[in-house]
């Protein structure tokens, strides 16, 4: 159990009203055991007070520490600053706050929006009259208590809005977090407002893009996505579809041609013959200025064969 | 100053304030919630392992209420009231079933039945759990469930001080952390669930957020803290994040090694080794490293490699998984670096079973900022969670029921008050010059650790104490860097320190003045423990610098002190 000291650099995206942005750089010494919420604590008690950021549990569970670092949307409290040092191969860390949200103060976002979001989808269950008046006791499965667990574990870190193109582009789309707490309750079967929650949700999941940024950076391993298709799966429920749940379901016919010619997916192909040749270019050109690119990229390999592409489409 | 009213202010977003908030909402009362952090990333949220309940029809069928009561009775060293836990065990049933009826994800029996596990202590299984994530699940719950209610919710606002007059609470000033405006909320009940104090120990298990806030502004409103020497330890701790390895490590066969590779439990408790009690292990611990058979930092290793790789991922995920994720070590390959850390606080602010404090009339608290008391000198696992639901729903009833009692009435000079509560907090940003709060806070914290901690005795208290108190001079020169009106962190940091302080000092005193050993308050000069003496409960007011101590009797109904054995 060696643990020798490092001395590593933080540059921080600092900002203030009062002052505008800048970047600041704090060196300190860290080992292979500190957290990065631990060199933010120790820099504004030993270093420099001012630095305003927010971090509460230290273990992952609250979600207050959500931070671009080196450009990666995480948890403070879940990166380790050698791993950090070692996947980028410098000494060197730099933080930012996250993506999407108005900022206040450094690293200090305004979750305003985000919280609206998670209000919209009625988050909270809606037992039957007898069991919230104590006459009858739900019995649930333990099978579904795991399968609506896995949702259910979102801790409002904020960290996959901040990564998903389609919030950014889309105002009438609820978002990754809202999605998976909205279908944490449309699947549990305690619930009784089955047809209100699927209204609400349903036109916003056709408003996805698939790109799984949201599944690449949950520091739950929620899969905002995953709720997103198996919520689709329920439109064939729904009586009125709006334009954007027809135009999804073009979209998956599109991807079965594609499939059905080529025998994989050409995503830009179904993009286009979806949305239309304006939309793509606009949103590659939006990936593109974001750094995304290269993460829409690698969720192509997510899709490793045939089977798993029916499974997909199958969820649709 | 912004002035605003209510009938009842809950300060603390926790579980134990939204279940005050939720029952005097019901009641069709006017509440508002003030949290100085978003609701859902209270300190709640990062308990584990469960919640103790005994439920009629799917409980061990050899249990009843009255084994937990006892069970609690023992566990806190029978400085319990035992009315109380007495209530606590009555209304745990109750309190589970209501939370599973509004959406928590309890693990289930195979029948669909909410499943149970073992806790220390426990004569029967009664735990119940949602995977290792309880708190979480809880308070997610109950967050959602009361957002939906007509409750205001004034999250980031960070309270300063409460505003009385001769008799009565009647009101709190509180700031906004984004605009750093202050305003003034008017109303007849408060009820103080402001959570723990981790962070005045430099080695804690708790939320960086928890600063023992709600202790200090009680003790400046004048009222009492009840046994506030009583601060529990956990043995194993993540080093160096603090984060907690549960005790069910060592129940599936980890053991502890100091750097000579030694089984060092051998020498502390020969017959019950690694699986010795919190207290004996923590101390144990602490003997090693500073005997020097720790490892540099200061800490032991928690040894899973014998247990083989299947067993340690199948049996103890989470010691696995936190240890991977939060020191970078595989347990399958090296120990899992720990130490004794601060975990939980059994005094509080001084309450009787209905959630009322006799000092001030409107003032109420629940959860780990109130003392019931149901722990007592020890607080057996589990039991926190549960409290802070019964008790925050007792509390809340108390509130509905108090003000259907108390009208309104006029109270003078309540603005200028207020300004002077503002005055007072904004010394420290007006100052150009003096130490900052970092300073002193690392020093508070060391001398908490070093001298007011697992080990204590009178010289080395005494010591701590005269440096509390110099700490505390220092700091009315504190002065804040950041002038910001925006969030400013720093002086919300320095406020914090401020209620440390004032925290410390009376957990300094009245550690002193305890002489005996009970439960997790272990004194080496008094190491028996001593009923004919302390078989009574600390009340302790903060006057100045002056800590006034009396004593209240140990509420008993039916167990009778006994030596506590395991
Ligand atoms: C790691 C760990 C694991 C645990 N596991 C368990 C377990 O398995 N079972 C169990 O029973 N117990 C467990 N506990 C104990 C239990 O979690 C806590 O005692 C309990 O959650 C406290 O709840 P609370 O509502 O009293 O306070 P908290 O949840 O701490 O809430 C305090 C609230 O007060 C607010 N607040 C504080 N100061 C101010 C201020 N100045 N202005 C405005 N708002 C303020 C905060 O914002 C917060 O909302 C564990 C504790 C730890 C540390
Ligand atoms: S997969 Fe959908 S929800 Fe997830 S980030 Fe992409 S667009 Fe957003
Ligand atoms: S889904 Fe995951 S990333 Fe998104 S808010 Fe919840 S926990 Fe955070
Ligand atoms: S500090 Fe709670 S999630 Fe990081």
């Amino acid at each position: 159990m060696s643990e020798e000291e490092k001395e590593i650099v933080i540059k921080i995206k600092r900002s203030s009203k009062e002052k505008g942005n800048w970047w600041q750089e704090y060196k300190l010494k860290v080992d292979r055991f500190t957290q990065m919420t631990e060199v933010l604590r120790r820099i504004k008690t030993e270093q420099d007070p001012t630095l305003a950021y927010r971090a509460s549990c230290h273990m992952a569970v609250c979600g207050s520490c959500g931070m671009k670092i080196n450009g990666e949307p995480r948890l403070a409290c879940k990166t380790l600053a050698l791993d950090i040092v070692k996947k980028y191969g410098k000494n060197e860390i730099t933080l930012e706050p996250m993506d999407y949200f108005p900022i206040i103060k450094d690293l200090i976002v305004d979750w305003t929006d985000f919280y609206n979001r998670m209000f919209k989808v009625k988050p909270r269950l809606y037992p039957s009259k007898e069991v919230l008046e104590g006459k009858a006791d739900h019995r649930l499965k333990p099978e579904d208590q795991r399968e609506l667990w896995k949702f259910e574990q979102c801790i409002w870190c904020g960290l996959c809005v901040s990564a998903c193109p389609s919030v950014k582009n889309d105002p009438e789309f609820l978002g990754p977090a809202a999605h998976a707490k909205g279908y944490r309750f449309l699947a549990d079967p305690r619930d009784t407002i089955f047809d209100e929650r699927l209204k609400i949700l349903i036109d916003s999941s056709w408003r996805c893009t698939y790109c799984y940024q949201c599944f690449n950076v949950c520091p739950r391993d929620i899969e905002p996505v995953t709720t997103i298709k198996k919520t689709r799966a329920y439109t064939k429920f729904v009586k009125e579809k709006t334009p954007v749940s027809l135009t999804g379901e073009k979209h998956a016919e599109a991807i079965a041609k594609s499939i059905e010619d080529t025998g994989k997916i050409e995503e830009a192909k179904v993009y286009i013959s979806t949305y239309g040749l304006l939309t793509a270019i606009t949103d590659m050109i939006y990936a593109m200025q974001n750094g995304k690119l290269k993460y829409a990229l690698v969720t192509d390999t997510k899709v490793k064969n045939m089977t798993q592409i029916r499974k997909i489409m199958e969820g649709e | 100053m912004e002035k605003l009213s209510y009938d009842a202010i809950v300060i603390g977003g926790g579980l134990a304030g939204l279940m005050a908030a939720h029952e005097i909402a019901v009641s069709g009362y006017k509440v508002a919630v003030i949290s100085k952090v978003f609701p859902t990333r209270s300190h709640s949220s990062s308990a584990e392992g469960g919640i103790a309940a005994y439920i009629d029809g799917n409980s061990d069928p050899n249990d009843n209420p009255d084994y937990m009561t006892y069970d609690t009775i023992k566990g806190g060293d029978f400085l319990v009231d035992q009315d109380a836990a007495e209530l606590l065990s009555k209304k745990s049933g109750e309190i589970v079933r209501i939370m599973e009826s509004w959406g928590t994800l309890f693990n289930r029996q195979p029948d669909g039945r909410v499943a149970i596990r073992y806790f220390g202590g426990q004569t029967y299984p009664r735990t119940r759990f949602v995977g290792d994530k309880t708190g979480m699940a809880l308070l997610h719950t109950l967050f959602q469930r009361v957002s939906g209610l007509d409750i205001d919710f004034y999250s980031e606002w960070f309270a300063l001080d409460l505003i009385r007059d001769d008799k009565r609470v009647v009101g709190v000033v509180a700031m906004e952390m984004k605009s750093m405006t202050p305003a003034f909320f008017k109303t007849r009940a408060i009820v103080m669930a402001t959570g723990g104090m981790g962070m005045l120990y430099a080695h804690s298990t708790n939320a960086y957020i928890n600063t023992g806030d709600g202790y200090a502004i009680a003790l400046r409103a004048g009222a009492a803290l009840k046994d506030p020497e009583f601060v529990q330890f956990h043995p194993t701790a993540l080093y160096p994040s603090d984060i907690l390895i549960s005790e069910a490590a060592r129940g599936e066969g980890a053991i502890l090694i100091n750097n000579k590779g030694e089984r060092f439990m051998v020498r502390y408790a020969p017959r019950k080794l690694d699986l010795a009690p919190r207290d004996i292990t923590s101390r144990a611990i602490i003997t090693e490293i500073r005997e020097g058979r720790g490892f540099p930092g200061g800490y032991v290793g928690l040894d899973l490699r014998h247990l083989g790789e299947d067993y340690i991922k199948e049996r103890l995920a989470l010691a696995y998984e936190a240890a991977m994720n939060f020191s970078g070590v595989d347990a399958t390959k090296e120990p899992i670096p720990v130490r004794p850390a601060q975990h939980y606080y059994m005094g509080g602010i001084d309450v009787d079973i209905t959630g009322q404090n006799p000092d001030l009339i409107g003032l109420f608290a629940a959860g780990e900022a109130a003392c019931v008391s149901v722990h007592g000198a020890n607080r057996l696992g589990s039991n926190s969670l549960l409290e802070t639901l019964v008790f925050g729903r007792e509390t809340g009833r108390t509130v509905a029921k108090f003000l259907s009692e108390h009208k309104e009435e006029d109270s003078n000079n309540l603005d200028k008050e207020a300004e002077k509560v503002v005055d007072d907090a904004y010394k420290f940003v007006k100052s150009e010059s003096g130490v900052h709060f970092g300073e002193i806070l690392n020093k508070l914290r060391n001398v908490m650790w070093e001298k007011v901690g697992i080990f204590r005795d009178e010289d080395n208290m005494k010591d701590a104490l005269s440096q509390i108190i110099e700490l505390r001079k220092m700091s009315s020169s504190m002065y804040v860097l950041d002038k910001s009106s925006t969030y400013n962190t720093e002086f919300f940091n320095a406020l914090e320190l401020r209620n440390m302080l004032d925290l410390a000092i009376v957990i300094g005193r009245t550690a002193i003045e305890r002489k005996e050993s009970r439960g997790a308050h272990f004194r080496t000069d008094y190491p028996e423990r001593d009923d004919n003496n302390w078989l009574k409960h600390t009340i302790a007011y903060l006057k100045g610098e002056t800590v006034e101590i009396t004593y209240k009797p140990v509420r008993i109904t039916k167990w009778k002190p006994e030596p506590r054995v395991y």
